[in-house]
């Protein structure tokens, strides 16, 4: 597993072990019908795409490699932005969108006739735009300050490359959870409560520009402030 | 002396204008500085056969009741999707006095060639001319399914000669070295194009690459075919200067497949079509696996010092256009 994806992980069970120690600290619990804005940052951990040699045929039909060539779509910081309405005190339906722009590197290495080792980049623009459902873990208390989550969703997802000249779409799924900390909460006004989110998410993409259509995983955090209605 | 064997075709042939694509050597003439293609343009393309004492392969190789049919030679073409050229088998007696030569003799440069096309037309004649395909009988040849030693592979020589009556030029998809008694021999190669053939008893020339499919389809493309093909095209330059034959390579990452193409212009423009659409990379190299005549002719100033080099840019061809212009700027040796 890789590193990116061990801190998502080990975020995540710190957010949500720690929602004990914040118990004792009362707040007013969410109603249902209540509104949630967040916006904050995304970090997206790399993805490989796959493998490839350049090869040419040989008389008896074997390969031989001119060089050979590794894809990955690199990781990225971006915007992301969430909508959420509670459904239940302890679920929450939401729309989320996102955006950045990773960069797509082709490393190229080996090559029969000594041409310098390369790496062939381009900035693609992502777009996410999709649905989840958060479920608030029974293990905080009700009143915490610190409540953790669990979460799940599908979306579509945009690829554009740099100049502009092609457009992949795809789909993309994830599943993960964090942590709520609500810095101000009140039972009643227009403002609920204001506070801030941390998640660790496994994201699924499909095709964009990925080789296949299977689905890749990459590790992904995200950071937001939310403003409750 | 054994005469050759020759495939003879005849059939409408014409010039038509290109569209403004400067890759996959065709034959054509430029005429006021456009560059002409020359394809076929009325379907089927009717070809006919003659065997002029040729032993070990006989006119019933090609005629189909012995294996490779010559059917499926020239159909190679027809084997690729989005290609509208269609050839149809023509007996010699049913094909008409233009279409036989019965006393065809080698041309000129056939005999360090296992193949030779030569476009003719006769003195006073008229219509459409003729191409003649010669198997060149200076050469043992095979029509074994698996190949023979020591043979030459009919089927692989026919493909590589009907891509050159379809309009196509050489490849340079292909790596050689030298030999000791001169000349080059084949390590590898990924077009069917390429100008040097593989050793006797090789039967891997029979197998269309993605060069070959590419080239063969933005001659004769669909209808649609632009809109669901792009293209990548770009400028090579060397010390500022444009530079004129460099080879362009255009890798497509995901599908692991290449087709290459030239700088064409004296502006050292390149821009090969009828690709499909993905993520590629490009790489510049200098033609040194063949001879330079393989490719053009020897009066043009062709570049070959320059070392090879990968463009550090991801290059995307879009559906139904065009990568926008890469730039690739090449070092001296």
């Amino acid at each position: 597993m890789k590193r990116s994806t061990l801190v998502a992980i080990g975020l995540w069970i710190l957010a949500v072990g720690s929602s004990r120690v914040a118990a004792a600290q009362s707040v007013p619990a969410a109603e249902p019908g209540r509104l949630e804005v967040s916006v904050g940052a995304l970090w997206i951990g790399q993805l490989a795409l796959g493998s490839n040699d350049a090869n040419e045929t040989t008389p008896t039909g074997g390969n031989l490699k001119i060089f050979s060539t590794s894809t990955d779509l690199g990781s990225v910081a971006g915007l992301e932005a969430r909508m959420g309405v509670r459904l239940l005190q302890s679920l929450e339906a939401e729309v989320e969108g996102s955006y950045g722009t990773p960069q797509l590197k082709v490393t190229i290495t080996g090559d029969i006739e000594n041409a310098p080792d390369v790496t062939a980049t381009e900035s693609v623009q992502q777009f996410t735009l999709g649905a989840g459902v958060m479920w608030y873990l029974p293990v905080h208390a009700a009143r915490a300050r610190l409540v953790p989550f669990v979460s799940g969703g599908v979306g579509h997802l945009r690829q554009v490359h740099e100049e502009r000249t092609s457009l992949e779409t795809g789909l993309y799924y994830y599943v993960g959870g964090g942590a709520k900390w609500l810095l101000f909460a009140r039972p009643r006004g227009f403002v609920n409560a204001i506070g801030l989110r941390v998640d660790a998410r496994a994201i699924v993409r499909t095709k964009g520009v990925a080789f296949d259509d299977g689905g890749h995983t990459s590790p992904a955090i995200g950071a937001s402030a939310f403003v409750r209605f | 002396m054994r005469r050759p064997l020759a495939a003879i075709v005849a059939a409408a042939l014409v010039f038509v204008q290109a569209p403004p694509a400067y890759a996959y050597l065709k034959f054509g003439v430029t005429v006021g500085g456009q560059a002409i293609t020359l394809k076929w343009t009325q379907m089927p393309v009717r070809y006919s056969i003659s065997n002029q004492g040729i032993t070990d392969v006989s006119v019933a190789d090609f005629q189909g009741r012995r294996r490779p049919r010559v059917r499926d030679v020239a159909g190679g073409a027809d084997r690729v999707n989005l290609v509208s050229v269609r050839r149809d088998y023509r007996r010699a007696a049913r094909a008409g006095r233009r279409t036989v030569d019965a006393g065809v003799s080698e041309p000129p440069g056939a005999r360090s060639r296992p193949g030779v096309d030569q476009l003719s037309r006769r003195s006073g004649e008229r219509g459409p001319p003729r191409v003649d395909i010669f198997f060149n009988t200076a050469f043992q040849w095979s029509v074994a399914p698996a190949g023979a030693t020591g043979r030459f592979d009919l089927e692989s020589t026919a493909l590589h000669e009907i891509g050159h009556l379809s309009g196509l030029g050489h490849s340079a998809l292909g790596e050689t070295e030298l030999r000791d008694g001169g000349g080059r021999r084949v390590l590898a190669a990924e077009a069917v194009m390429f100008p040097i053939a593989f050793s006797a008893g090789s039967v891997t020339g029979r197998t269309l690459k993605a060069d070959d499919i590419t080239g063969i389809t933005d001659l004769y493309p669909e209808a649609d075919f632009a809109r669901t093909s792009g293209s990548v095209s770009g400028r090579v330059t060397k010390e500022g200067q444009p530079i004129f034959g460099a080879h362009i390579v255009a890798f497509d990452v995901a599908r692991g497949t290449s087709v290459g193409g030239f700088t064409l212009t004296a502006d050292g423009r390149f821009s090969i079509g009828s690709m499909t659409p993905g993520i590629y990379i490009l790489r510049a190299e200098p033609i040194d696996d063949a001879d330079v005549d393989s490719f053009f002719d020897a009066s043009r100033n062709t570049d070959i010092d320059f070392r090879v080099m990968f463009v550090d840019r991801v290059v995307v061809v879009p559906k139904g256009g065009d990568s926008g212009d890469v730039a690739v700027a090449v070092v001296r040796k």
